[in-house]
């Protein structure tokens, strides 16, 4: 009964990955990091539009920027992690929708089910991508973060 | 469209943002010899619009086109396809078209 509710609990709850495979966890960080990005890079279109008004309107942007502390280079190093992970792991779905790698054979559906798609190749390629992504993230962060202090 | 051409228009716009979000990546990183805030003034921010106009176009195209798609196939998972799908796909577009000219005009007004 608890699992019945849980599968159907609606959208919100579905992107809850606790519980569930790594499989999951990625998909769910692949939306999170997809949302942050196209809302860095609407952000950064408008930002980069001032260029077009001239040296002035540029330094005036920057000021506006610097003078969220803090929270400017804490929000680059936010986004830095999300492009890093969406673009990662993107090229692991191509792999796997458009092209079928990484996944096993398909095979009966037999009860206990074990899918195929989430074998010792997929998990390779999840914790690859998450140590890769990871040790990346770390290493921008010393470059952002460096003049906080915090680092 | 169908989906599935929207999803190979997702698919090809991944691996060549993946180029060119690197190549944009580098040019403001350390790698460069030069300070963060060096790769942020007027100067060099003109500077590599002018030199690499083509590779940032390429981007805006890529990253718009991508982004906005994604933010289409999460909202069609919230929304019915078949009442608030033409909603959806009018405003993705209208916002394609925005962000397009917004960033064209950027890399007219500065190139």
């Amino acid at each position: 009964m608890k699992e019945a509710r849980r599968y159907k609990s609606g959208l919100i709850p579905s992107l809850n990955p606790l519980g569930f495979n790594v499989e999951r966890w990625s998909y769910t960080l692949h939306r999170a990091t997809g949302v942050i990005l196209i809302g860095y890079l609407a952000a950064h279109i408008f930002e980069t539009f001032q260029l077009g008004a001239g040296s002035a309107a540029w330094a005036n942007t920057m000021a506006a920027l610097h003078s969220l502390g803090p929270f400017e280079m804490v929000g680059l190093w936010v986004v830095a992690g999300s492009a890093l992970y969406h673009g990662a792991n993107g090229i692991r779905l191509i792999l796997n929708e458009m092209f079928g790698k990484l996944m096993g054979k398909p095979i009966l559906p037999v009860y206990p089910y074990s899918p195929t798609s989430l074998g010792r190749n997929q998990r390779v390629a999840v914790w690859t991508i998450t140590g890769t992504v990871l040790a990346l993230w770390v290493w921008a962060g010393f470059y952002l973060l460096a003049g906080l202090g915090i680092v | 469209m169908k989906e599935s051409w929207s999803m190979v228009v997702t698919y090809f716009s991944d691996v060549v943002l993946v180029f060119v979000l690197t190549f944009h990546l580098l040019l403001q990183s350390p790698l460069t010899g030069k300070a963060l805030d060096e790769t942020l003034s007027f100067a060099n921010a003109t500077g590599n619009l002018v030199y690499y106009k083509i590779v940032f176009g390429l981007l805006l195209l890529t990253a718009v086109v991508h982004g906005l798609n994604g933010v289409r196939v999460i909202a069609l998972e919230w929304l019915h396809p078949k009442t608030m799908g033409w909603l959806l796909n009018l405003t993705v577009v209208a916002l394609m078209a925005f962000f397009l000219s917004l960033g064209t005009y950027t890399l007219i007004v500065v190139g």
